[in-house]
């Protein structure tokens, strides 16, 4: 890294990347999981041995259940929803009744029939954004490594300046012009959650271009993009799946934030970030139609993060055990 | 609590007239219709409307009400661009100007026209083109000057003159001249019989104003006869006034009033609950179990002709087809949108808004919903399930409007009819360009008598034409309307004109307001009233009092 | 000859203002320079050809694009933001101004709230490590850090202004004339949110630090010394833990400028946050443009003095643990 960042880059990513790791900062660019070629084929199983090794902690098996609970909860809903999401059943913000167990919304709907069905959009949309997120980090990571001083300098700088914007900022600006349309949320989202994974990937591709063992097999003509998949991508696969798991957590509270703030999902549909919205004003008469998508939301980005640091702590074990530095 | 029959609970006089909408809005408009089939006759009013304006305000124990005290109201507002002029007060500045300034004449809570500076009703010409009107004597204006015709003649020219942008134009362009008879008479000549002009004489717009008057710049310009005196302005936040205590009507009891404008209900509603305002006018459906539930609050309500209508541009397409309005206003099941969308906080409409004109046809069969009409008569217009619209809306109309926006899509999806609502930020959504483009929108009205909000609604020429209507039926009756002088001939008219909407019009009406206002029970002589423009109660602060 | 600080610092200072400027082009890019006709992106359903036209005249959209930038950065050295598109069309300053003090209010208090703590539950939690109370810590920080900021709001609404304790107002409104200082209680609970919100990353790099102090050489060697362990961290562990907690003050308050969005629209908090958001709805370009420009340049020139100081407190404390 420049001499310019007298800090770790880490404490660069404004507050986002510390969090979920015991041990301070999981400092990944500099963090050397070592790089001569034997262990190369290693590494391939070693992501299978890092998720074992997560569930043994008390944190990841608490943070699982949290987790699949939610996702059983959104693949399940729908189908056991006792009526449909959009139908008036009772008054508005009526209590909970026969016909409404969680009562009504703001409309005199099921909140439970909505509650059921609306975290959908939230995972779909989470997952589509962090997923669009590592692959825009990992490609502009590589391809920062690989280039000339100049080129890989300016990407780095774009990524810098790209974290000058708070997530949600960036997402607003990009939507108040083209309005909220859900392909934009995700790649909006996606972009923001890219520049840590392009940082972690640069390091790691930097170091790795410089190893002996590449400069060999580069001169016995193995191909870059051998070299990408045997040296490269498996010594960042495991702080790659802690990052996942960190902008998995970030994607869940920015989409369903930008939800809460009415740029996501659209009435009359059921969405948990626009229900605690829409049925705020009735808060102190009926809190269940706010209360129960919060804490579900909740339940799933609290989750998402045990799981993550499960798993930071388990690579931090391994290496330990492997040796590594 | 108080409820509101149509029958006034207390001996009423002197009241204000609603010329305002419900929130920070541009629209202004909001007048109460009422008995105008007891307005023009010839000679003396015989059936000389409601309310006497005696002195006396009943209290309960039938002592007159004690004196002293500040009485805070909460009311929606936030416009910086608000001012004190009278004339051109932007449209929700109709609270304040009612409390500073009067016309000649005005309204009872149940929409019946009373005298206020003037002495008696006017004189009108045996060819209704002519009234003369009569100042009682002895009236002054805040700063001790006595209101004379001249001040009379002066107002009115000045809400004449395209210069001062007075809300009120609108309705005085019929006016030919105006002369002074004497130092208290004054006569209207009208180009034409116009049997809506007298209510022109009793819109809160048309306040009387010492002659120089000008836009006022300093709270002490706001110079007028009304029971408050403006001491100080801060535009879209608060205004303070002092009792007049050489007011003629009756009170005020208070010493002081303040308006406060809240942008948030909520923080409204805790400035109740939490003692910073004693009133709070508008109260939102949501809200009231948490007034309910707390000891020492009462909840005013108030069954007004005050309506939000779904409004379909008629030259716009889908809905230049009178089939495909038709089948929209079957769409509607009215029960169930006033209890989903308005909490039950309203009463059926039938597709006309004048109901509590004389010229309402009652005798028409109540609309109601009839999806399979609806899909029939979609089909015929050449849309068989595909049928794709969207719906403008806004809380710039009302809390609750968005709400019924959603009702409406969801009961739509019954006739084959996909709505798509766009909710529209309250602050954009009377700029130029929205609401009166809009091909399917929503809209706010307060009561209404039918020709009175004809011209600024139903004509190209007026400000809030949102339905583009034009029917030439119609207008050669509605014309003719104007014209006639003889009550029950003009009633028969405006029953017709109201029919032709009932078939054809672009206005869905399917609820008038029950209006809400909350107030602490130290706080009493609150009037409810009819106008469904402001609140339950219309600010009607002379006659409040603290117990 | 520059000394080598200073030339550091210049360098980070230059790089500064390219990032502003970058961001700058971003920020027109995204709301003016849109592939496409921008004006009718921005009316929407309302875009009649008139219209259209008049809005391109406003915004200036019918020039060139580099003039269009240029005389919009012209404007902003100047101090003119122009005019809102929407309502009253006020100036765009005169919108900021007094929001803009309120959200820096609301920021002061909650790191008024959030640092003290973080300071001393982070340093506990490094100096007692994988103890009961750092297990305790730790969990918080990692639930806490999940939760989206609305839904601490949210959490924090439950349980003070409605359901357990009914003490705290759930909506602030500042009123007119007073400032927000006289009516700090209407502060609290947005602060509070925000403060519960950042605290957590706080924590975690204090934390950090804290045990990398404790583990550094001359800690140690304090400790071989046989020094006591209060001189221990009094002289030597905390002064150096200051170089960590100035950047974290610093990336806090920047962290906290994201949060302020969602905590002011939950709470109606007359501040900027706020007015982003109903600027977005409405689509007021010349609002949004102003609010995000501010915004970032907040972020910069936050991780620009963190740095800064950074490099101006280190050598001195290097030199002076000689």
């Amino acid at each position: 890294m420049s001499d310019e960042h007298l800090v770790p880059p880490g404490a660069r990513f404004v507050g986002t990347r510390e969090v979920g790791t015991a041990e301070g900062f999981v400092d990944t660019p500099e963090h050397d999981l070592g790089l001569s070629s034997p262990r190369g084929k290693q590494r391939r199983s070693e992501w299978v041995q890092l998720l074992l090794e997560a569930l043994h902690y008390r944190v990841t098996q608490v943070g699982l259940a949290m987790f699949l609970l939610i996702v059983t909860l959104v693949v399940v809903g729908p189908y056991v929803a006792p009526h449909s999401p959009f139908e008036f059943v009772t008054d508005p913000y009526a209590k909970p009744s026969a016909i409404a167990w969680l009562g009504g919304d703001c409309l005199g709907r099921d909140v439970l029939s909505r509650v059921l069905c609306g975290g959908r959009s939230v995972l779909i949309l989470s997952f589509s954004a962090t997923a669009i997120g590592m692959v825009l980090g990992v490609s502009t990571g590589l391809v920062a490594g690989y280039a000339r001083t100049v080129v890989s300098e300016v990407i780095m700088r774009g990524l810098d300046v790209l974290l000058a914007f708070p997530q949600i900022v960036f997402v607003l600006l990009l939507i108040s012009v083209l309005g909220p349309q859900r392909w934009l949320l995700v790649l909006g989202v996606g972009v923001t959650l890219a520049p840590p994974i392009g940082r972690v990937v640069y390091g790691t591709t930097m170091n790795v271009k410089e190893g002996d063992f590449v400069l060999a097999a580069e001169s016995l003509g193995v191909s870059h993009l051998e070299i990408i998949s045997s040296e490269i991508l498996p010594n960042i696969v495991s702080p790659l799946m802690v990052e996942f798991g960190l902008n998995l957590t970030f994607a869940i509270g920015t989409i369903a934030s930008l939800s809460f703030l009415g740029f996501g999902m659209q009435p009359p549909a059921p969405d948990w970030g626009l229900m605690i919205n829409e049925n705020r004003v009735g808060l102190v008469i009926q809190p269940y139609s706010v209360l129960v998508p919060t804490a579900l939301i909740a339940i799933l980005a609290i989750g998402a993060n045990l799981v993550t640091d499960g798993v930071a702590h388990a690579m931090i074990g391994l290496e330990r055990d492997t040796g590594s530095a | 609590m108080s409820d509101q029959e149509g029958k006034p609970s207390f001996d009423l006089g002197k009241l204000g007239e609603i010329a305002n909408s419900k929130r920070m809005t541009r629209r202004r408009m909001l007048q109460g219709a009422g008995a105008a089939g007891a307005l023009v006759a010839l000679g003396p009013f015989a059936s000389a409307c409601g309310g006497s304006q005696s002195g006396t305000s009943a209290s309960p124990s039938g002592a007159a009400p004690k004196k002293g005290g500040h009485i805070r109201s909460g009311i929606n507002g936030g416009n910086p661009k608000d001012s004190l002029d009278c004339h051109n007060s932007s449209i929700n500045a109709g609270q304040k100007i009612e409390q500073t300034y009067e016309s000649l004449l005005g309204w009872t809570p149940d929409r019946k026209l009373e005298v206020r500076l003037a002495e008696s009703f006017p004189e009108i010409s045996a060819d209704g083109a002519e009234y003369t009107v009569r100042l009682k004597s002895g009236l002054t204006f805040h700063n001790g000057k006595s209101v004379t015709a001249d001040d009379v003649v002066y107002s009115f020219r000045r809400m004449l003159d395209p210069k001062t942008l007075a809300l009120a134009r609108n309705h005085l362009t019929v006016i030919s001249d105006i002369k002074k008879v004497d130092d208290l008479t004054v006569t209207f000549k009208l180009e034409k019989p116009d049997a809506s002009f007298i209510e022109a004489l009793a819109y809160s717009q048309s306040c009387i104003v010492p002659e120089g008057y000008e836009r006022p710049k300093r709270p002490e310009d706001a110079i007028g006869t009304g029971p408050w005196k403006v001491t100080s302005f801060t535009p879209g936040e608060q205004v303070d006034y002092v009792a007049n205590r050489d007011y003629w009507g009756v009170g005020p009891y208070a010493d002081k009033l303040t308006m406060i404008e809240f942008t948030d209900s909520t923080a409204k509603l805790n400035a109740l609950l939490g003692g910073s305002v004693d009133h709070l006018a508008m109260l939102e459906t949501s809200q009231v179990p948490m007034v309910e539930s707390s000891p020492g609050f009462s909840i005013l309500k108030a069954r007004t002709g005050g309506w939000d209508p779904f409004t379909m541009a008629i030259d716009l397409k889908p809905f230049n087809d009178v089939r495909v309005r038709q089948a929209f206003r079957l769409i509607v099941d009215r029960p169930q949108m006033i209890k989903q969308a308005f909490s039950g906080y309203a009463w059926v409409g039938s597709d006309m808004w004048a109901v509590f004109d004389p010229g309402y046809p009652k005798d028409l069969p109540q609309r109601e919903q009839d999806l399979e009409q609806a899909r029939s008569l979609l089909k015929q217009a050449g849309y068989d399930n595909d049928l794709t619209v969207v719906l403008n809306c806004s809380t710039a109309t009302g809390p609750n409007d968005p709400n019924a926006a959603q009702v409406f899509a969801e009961q739509a999806k019954g006739a084959g009819v996909t709505v798509k609502v766009n909710k529209v930020d309250s602050g954009a959504y009377w700029s130029k360009g929205n609401y009166l483009s809009y091909p399917f929108a929503m809209s706010m009205w307060g009561t209404n008598s039918y020709l009175w909000l004809c011209k600024s609604m139903l004509f190209p020429t007026g400000p809030y034409w949102e339905t583009h209507w034009k029917d030439e039926e119609w207008e050669k009756l509605v014309l003719e309307a104007y014209q006639t002088v003889d009550d029950d001939k003009r009633n028969e008219l405006i029953k017709e004109c109201q029919r032709i909407e009932y078939e054809r019009g672009g206005h869905i009406v399917y609820e008038f307001h029950i209006m809400l206002d909350a107030h602490s029970d130290k706080l009493q002589g609150l009037v409810p009233d009819v106008f469904g423009a402001e609140g339950a109660t219309n600010s009607r602060f002379n006659r409040m009092y603290f117990v | 000859m520059l000394s080598p600080v200073l030339k550091i610092i210049l360098r980070r200072l230059a790089f500064g203002l390219l990032t502003l400027v970058v961001i700058s082009v971003l920020v027109f890019a995204a709301t003016q320079a849109l592939p496409g006709d921008t004006a009718t992106a921005i009316l929407g359903k309302s875009a009649t050809p008139e219209r259209v036209k008049v809005l391109e005249k406003q915004l200036g959209l019918d020039r060139p694009l580099y003039e269009q930038y240029f005389s919009w950065v012209a404007g902003i050295l100047r101090g003119d933001f122009g005019n809102s598109l929407v309502g009253t069309m006020l100036p765009v300053t005169q919108m900021i101004g007094r929001r803009l003090m309120n959200t820096l209010a609301l920021m002061l208090i909650a790191a008024l709230i959030d640092v003290p703590t973080a300071l001393v539950l982070g340093s506990l939690s490094g100096r007692f490590r994988d103890g009961l109370f750092d297990g305790f810590v730790s969990v918080g920080s990692l639930t806490f850090a999940a939760l989206p900021t609305f839904v601490i709001g949210i959490m924090l609404i439950l349980a003070f202004a409605t359901q357990i304790l009914q003490i705290l107002p759930a909506v602030s409104r500042i009123e007119p004339d007073a400032s927000v200082w006289s009516q700090m209680d209407l502060l609290w609970l947005p602060a509070l949110t925000l403060a519960l919100a950042s605290a957590p990353f706080a924590v975690r790099m204090l934390r950090g630090s804290m045990i990398e102090v404790l583990e550094s050489d001359y800690v140690q060697m304090a400790r071989l010394k046989g020094t006591p362990e209060r001189l221990v961290l009094q002289r030597h562990a905390l002064p150096n833990a200051i170089v960590p907690f100035i950047q974290v003050v610093a990336l806090d308050l920047a962290w906290m400028i994201g949060g302020v969005v969602t905590v002011e629209y939950l709470f109606n908090f007359p501040g900027i946050g706020a007015l982003l958001v109903s600027a977005v709805s409405d689509r007021d370009v010349p609002v949004i443009q102003a609010l995000v420009l501010l915004i970032a340049s907040a972020y910069v020139v936050f991780n620009l003095v963190a740095d800064i100081l950074t490099i101006l407190v280190t050598p001195r404390l290097r030199t002076g643990l000689q």
